[in-house]
């Protein structure tokens, strides 16, 4: 009963680490996308990282939960309208452009002059 | 620099280095140059990637250089926090300009999957 309890525990402990992961990534590309220079970038980045640091040793589940809602809510808040995001991904200006044509297809380069090559 | 490197490579072995090149190179041009017509032709050598990922790592301030080898895990050898793997990771996609998912990010660990990755991915420049 304990071995599948302390399993379940562990189980949304590793849950909620990801998720705080992966908010800070998001909260980090945000910041970047904010602050464009890189001096200005790197004070909000450690600003971002004592914020992270000063809550990681919460033990209680409950309450890392709350913290991680409160934090979404943040990002959510402060999300960029027009973020930067690489040309050829999803969103990017760069994406579906030039698509490889269907296989079959092939260009003609002498079309209409066959006869006087 | 580099391509100067590889013109006198050709230069002196023509015959072998061709035979293994042409594996890599989708077309080679005259004189054997190795300049390739597209963009999406050259993809990064794998030592390349090697060290320019080592460059990455070894500038992170929390980081010790004389540690950083191409199998080093970032939290088991070089010491480092989940949110410092995070960091690196960051670094990494802006150093070779890739978009790596949150799912795949959240998986990179050590240096030696982070290579394989972006060795890889086809974007990577």
């Amino acid at each position: 009963m304990s071995g599948v309890s302390s399993a379940a525990y562990f189980a949304r402990r590793a849950a909620q680490k990801e998720k705080v992961r992966i908010l800070y990534r998001r909260a980090l590309k945000d910041t970047l996308n904010w602050a464009v220079h890189r001096h200005i970038f790197y004070r909000d980045a450690s600003d971002l990282r004592e914020k992270f640091n000063a809550n990681q040793d919460v033990e209680d589940v409950d309450r890392i939960d709350k913290l991680i809602a409160h934090g979404e809510a943040e990002y959510d808040k402060w999300r960029h309208p027009d973020p930067y995001i690489v040309p050829w991904a999803p969103g990017g200006s760069k994406f579906c452009r030039n698509p490889t044509p269907p296989a079959g297809i092939e260009i003609v380069y002498n079309y209409g002059q066959e006869d006087n090559p | 620099m580099a391509l100067r490197n590889a013109l006198l490579r050709h230069l002196r072995v023509p015959v072998q280095n061709l035979a293994v090149r042409g594996s890599n190179q989708s077309q080679i041009g005259f004189l054997g140059s190795m300049r390739a017509f597209s963009s999406h032709d050259d993809h990064l050598s794998k030592q390349d990637v090697v060290d320019r990922v080592l460059d990455v790592v070894k500038s992170f301030p929390k980081v010790d250089p004389a540690k950083v080898t191409p199998e080093v895990h970032f939290q088991k050898d070089l010491g480092l926090d989940s949110l410092d793997t995070v960091e690196i990771v960051m670094a990494i996609e802006e150093e070779f300009k890739l978009e790596i998912p949150d799912k795949e990010a959240d998986k990179i660990d050590s240096c030696s999957l982070a290579i394989e990755y972006v060795f890889n991915h086809p974007m990577s420049s």
